[in-house]
């Protein structure tokens, strides 16, 4: 950009209020975690003061994938289990758009579960919130891959079978993995903290949001809720920073480097207490569209250039040095 | 004393020679001692030749034929015995290339390998004629083959200033398609939501030919034009547009790409390399309001491609651009002038000074070919071409421009500053020392190593943008021994007893002085008799402040045409101007923080303070005593003190909410939305109390699954049913 132009654009530039970003509604029950996730995402908009089109949410099917109707940004409400190929697909045509995914347990871990893995491993500047409410809540319950064994639902009516599957031990084990939280939706602070610092992280974030579900699993975070010493903070220079008055009430805390994966997978593993914060960080990672050179703007000089090119590989030359090949890559200097 | 002993005095303080007891130099073609192994540099492998290559990734425009020659052999060579025949035949190539260019051929590389392999009396069609051919086609890279000569660092810096240039074509030209093709979208966007667009032949003009025959574009043209568009551009946008899109157009700074459309010949691109700096500063202010232009078109462009352009806070700012409003990073990205100047003309073009000082983004090239002029002042002191040699340092004042100072023999070396000073915003600087031809049987590229060498053309670089203070910026880390005085080097030879005797030589500024024939009149020899132990080597002369008196007198160390030691007594003018010289160079090493007088004196005068505070704490420090109990005041932490003074100090019957831990649930605004209500960060606090009663306190303190709800006392004694609510909001208390 040009120094008149910055200038320019710094004279004008609009500020948004937090209602700014607030579309209809939400539809969501009372005491349901998805209005505190909303509240993050919509804090952090303000704060970071993100350009409503330059924003894109992308959810799948689900209470969780509502959230893009609530958000006055680009969104898209895609179908089941495909947030993130769509999200994807989003980033790798518009590299310059804030991308986030919003998706649940059955969305991402049951029918979603093959992008997710692979999703990871593209480390593309996607963040990605699974709002995890341990069941089915739109269809009105039924287990889910999060559901803790035993659960009683529609579908199990003599408890589910299987233990449940652990989103974040599942997360670091996929190479080039580079961010992985837990937060929980009772502590909005910390909630809003990882969601910015996923924002910020340049590479596939990954937010497990443990949130209630009022309506099919009203009791079962109680113990958790009502009992600080059930959640481990793991706080860290280079991680989340506790504040004084948080501190005070959650005195359960660990030092944890968030280099450290072997570390994080260790505590990715415990259920109870619940750990808390970032787990593991990794900025070095390469993302798969800076890789692939997203974004790169197919003029017609470079049209021209792949098309001859790719003709020069066929044509007989007569004696003498052959052409320099051009790149496709020369135009970005 | 002697009378030999007073004639080489003679000679030395007077500068005249007694011939029956020394030997004029003139016709001996002596040179210094440490020169003595130099005598075919086409049989060394060394820096030259050079072969100016299209820039690599890492920018790379010139590689030393022994360098590209190296990375072949490692890629064709096998290791070992097995590859060692190849590698000889290979670097015999070489050797030939090195021989043909130094007797004058030119051409690139590749030519000049197939003609080295063809002289190299190889047998063609022989295996080993392939070979050496396959080796050569392995090089890798290819371009002009350049010896150290007079026109070398003209045709180095010319190519790597186009190199430069063509870099940031590429950087302009992809931002100006990335402008053309977003602004073309929208125009094109506008035309398909218009009527026109949606017209049958639109429609049909938009598929193509191919496959035409299968829709019908009546009934398109109806659907689409049902669908609601968005309002087209305003004339005024559109027109705005389309200016800005011509002026992109037909910028004429950089020529289009390879293959790109072919230009008018009033489109051509403009020149930026000319001869003088008055040329430069007369194109720079005819092209300026083009500039002005462009830069103008270009800041609209962005904010219309990114839909940030307000004509009410804009059109009035755009209808005064002008070139005020042009900043040093707008300047970057044009393109650089390059003006090629010899130092003789240096003087006479004035406006050199006005150049470099303006802004202008220019790159200049002096080339000086003479270290070493008389005073025109007559016999007597040297002036030492002091306008040319001190030009450099001159700049240095400038301090916003980027100075390079080096010999031409260094310039392979220096190939990342010259890139860097090449690529710097604004001016840049490079005074060359290149000799015209060589003297006394030295080539070109050993004058100018002895003037590196001897400090009488040190190498130095000032760059700017390295950081803020001088220890960031000036560098001379490109001269040998940057810390001394002179540069040391072993010297072998064999005394008269033919035993081998090695020595630790300086080589100074009369050691240059002696390279020049010009300077003649200042050395005599003296005959090996007349050797003893008067003789004082120039470097230890100079490293003596006091001289006079002695009774000896100072000696330089030469060889002549057969390689015998010589030894050459050197006069005091001489003398005199090394000491000027190495008075130079002391300059240039404080700035380049070595023996930096102010940090010395700075670190013994801190060295003396530390000292004495030693000695004084040595005497006051009393006998061991109880180790005095710390009186850390123990209690809560600081942060937990803080905390719990930061919260307001509430009255136990008083209704609130942790709002800080509020989770947005609407669990509470459900209840009622006037007493519970939300704040910017869109969580709860109670806003007005007096909107609700103590039964929606108690039953949304009971709905709140995170217990942050405190219901207080009711307000209201007369509320029914207060006794049960009293006793449910004892849980919130």
């Amino acid at each position: 950009m040009t120094t008149a132009t910055q200038c320019l654009v710094h004279m004008h530039e609009e500020h948004h209020k937090l209602e700014d970003y607030q579309g209809g509604v939400p539809r969501w029950c009372n005491g349901c975690g998805d209005n505190a996730i909303l509240a993050a995402v919509q804090r952090l908009c303000r704060d970071e003061d993100l350009r409503p089109e330059k924003t894109v949410f992308v959810s799948g099917i689900g209470c969780s994938s509502r959230l893009p109707h609530y958000m006055k940004t680009y969104g898209f409400h895609g179908i089941h289990g495909r947030a993130l190929p769509i999200a994807e697909g989003v980033k790798m045509s518009r590299p310059d758009l804030n991308v986030f995914v919003n998706t649940g347990d059955g969305d991402c871990c049951s029918i979603g579960a093959a992008h997710w893995i692979h999703a990871i491993r593209y480390n593309m500047n996607l963040t990605m919130m699974l709002h995890d409410n341990h069941v089915y809540g739109l269809t009105k319950k039924q287990v889910s891959p999060t559901s803790p064994i035993g659960l009683k639902s529609n579908t199990t009516p003599r408890g589910s079978y299987l233990d449940a599957l652990n989103p974040l031990t599942v997360t670091l084990g996929v190479q080039n993995v580079s961010f992985v939280a837990q937060v929980v939706d009772w502590i909005p602070e910390i909630l809003y903290d990882v969601i910015s610092a996923a924002f910020h992280h340049k590479g596939f974030s990954f937010v497990r949001v443990i949130q209630r579900c009022p309506e099919f699993l009203p009791k079962m975070f109680e113990p958790w809720l009502h009992d600080p010493q059930k959640t481990l903070l793991l706080s860290h220079e280079n991680g989340l920073k506790i504040s004084p008055a948080l501190g005070r009430i959650y005195r359960n805390q660990l030092e944890h480097d968030p280099s450290d994966i072997d570390r994080a997978r260790e505590i990715a593993s415990q259920e109870d207490p619940i750990p808390v914060g970032i787990l593991y960080r990794n900025p070095e990672v390469p993302c798969y569209e800076d890789i692939r050179n997203a974004g790169q703007l197919r003029t017609p000089e470079m049209i021209r250039a792949g098309f001859e090119s790719e003709l020069d590989k066929f044509t007989v030359w007569p004696q003498g040095p052959v052409p320099t090949q051009v790149s496709l890559t020369d135009e970005r200097g | 004393m002697d009378s030999a002993i007073r004639k080489e005095m003679l000679f030395h303080l007077t500068g005249k020679r007694a011939p029956d007891a020394l030997d004029a130099i003139e016709e001996l073609e002596l040179r210094p001692a440490l020169l003595a192994r130099y005598r075919d540099l086409t049989r060394l492998r060394y820096d030259f030749p050079v072969v100016l290559v299209d820039a690599g990734p890492d920018g790379t425009f010139v590689r030393s034929l022994s360098e590209i020659v190296d990375e072949m052999l490692r890629k064709v060579a096998p290791r070992g015995v097995d590859g060692e025949g190849l590698r000889k035949h290979v670097l015999a190539v070489e050797r030939e290339i090195r021989r043909l260019v130094a007797g004058g051929a030119s051409g690139s590389l590749s030519s000049l390998w197939e003609r080295a392999v063809r002289e190299g009396a190889v047998g063609e069609g022989t295996a080993l004629a392939r070979y050496l051919a396959d080796a050569g086609a392995s090089l890798g890279v290819d371009g002009e083959v350049v010896d150290c000569d007079a026109s070398m660092p003209r045709r180095l810096f010319t190519h790597a200033w186009r190199v430069a240039q063509e870099r940031k074509a590429r950087r302009l030209r992809s931002e100006l398609s990335r402008l053309i093709v977003k602004l073309n979208d929208a125009l094109r966007a506008d035309f398909v939501k218009s009527e026109a667009g949606s017209r049958p032949e639109s429609l049909k003009a938009a598929l193509g030919d191919r496959h035409q025959g299968l829709f019908d574009f009546e009934a398109m043209s109806r659907l689409v034009s049902r669908a609601t568009h968005g309002a087209p551009l305003s004339d005024a946008r559109r027109n705005r547009i389309e200016r800005v899109l011509a002026t992109l157009r037909s910028q004429r700074f950089f020529a289009p790409a390879v293959g790109g459309s072919a230009a008018r010949p009033d489109s051509l691109a403009f020149e930026f390399a000319f001869e003088s700096a008055g040329e430069v500063l007369a194109a720079f202010r005819e092209r300026l309001p083009s500039m002005i232009e462009l830069t103008k078109a270009m800041a609209i462009a962005e904010l219309e491609v990114d839909g940030r352009y307000s004509e009410a806070a804009h059109d009035g700012f755009f209808a005064t651009f002008d070139e005020g409003a042009i900043g040093p990073e707008d300047l970057a990205r044009f393109p650089d002038y390059l003006v090629c100047l010899k130092g003789g003309r240096v003087a006479a073009d004035v406006p050199l000074m006005e150049l470099l000082s303006s802004g202008v983004p220019v790159k200049v090239l002096v080339e000086v070919d003479d270290v070493l002029e008389d005073a025109s002042l007559g016999k007597g002191q040297f002036a030492f071409g002091a306008r040319n040699v001190q030009l450099a340092s001159m700049a240095l004042g400038l301090t916003d421009t980027y100075v390079l100072q080096s010999s031409s023999s260094n310039l392979l070396r220096m190939r990342q500053a010259i890139g860097r000073g090449l690529a710097a915003a604004g001016a840049s600087l490079f005074s060359v020392f290149s000799p015209a031809r060589g003297a006394r049987g030295l080539p070109v590229y050993l004058v100018a190593a002895a003037a590196l060498q001897s400090r009488a053309f040190p190498a130095f670089v000032y760059d700017p943008s390295a950081g803020p203070d001088l220890a960031d910026r000036f560098s001379l880390q490109d001269n040998p021994d940057p810390e001394a005085d002179w540069t040391v080097a072993d010297f072998e030879y064999a005394d008269a007893g033919m035993q081998r005797v090695k020595e630790r030589l300086s080589f100074t500024f009369v050691d240059f002085l002696a390279c020049d024939p010009r300077h003649s009149k200042h050395f005599a020899r003296l005959p090996c008799a007349a050797w003893g132990d008067d003789l004082v080597p120039v470097a230890d002369w100079l490293s003596q402040p006091d001289t006079a008196g002695s009774g000896r007198v100072p000696y330089l160390l030469a060889v002549d045409t057969e390689n015998a030691l010589q030894k050459v007594v050197v006069d005091e003018r001489a003398i005199l101007a090394a000491r000027r010289c190495r008075e130079t160079w002391h300059r240039l090493q404080e700035l380049g923080g070595v023996h930096s007088s102010h940090a010395e004196r700075l670190l013994a005068r801190e060295k003396a303070v530390w000292e004495q505070r030693q000695v004084a704490e040595a005497e006051t420090r009393a006998p061991a005593a109880a180790p005095a109990a710390t009186v850390e005041p123990a209690a809560t932490t600081p942060a937990a003190a803080a905390a719990e003074e930061a919260e307001p100090a509430r009255s136990p019957d008083e209704a609130y909410i942790e709002t800080m831990r509020c989770s947005s649930c609407n669990e509470c605004t459900q209840i009622n939305d006037k007493m519970f209500a939300y704040n910017a960060n869109k969580q709860a606090y109670i806003a007005d109390i007096s909107a609700g009663t103590f039964r929606q306190l108690v039953e949304a303190a009971e709905s709140c699954q995170l217990g942050i709800i405190h219901p207080g006392k009711p307000r209201n004694p007369r509320e029914p049913g207060l006794e049960e609510l009293l006793e449910r909001a004892r849980a919130f208390a």
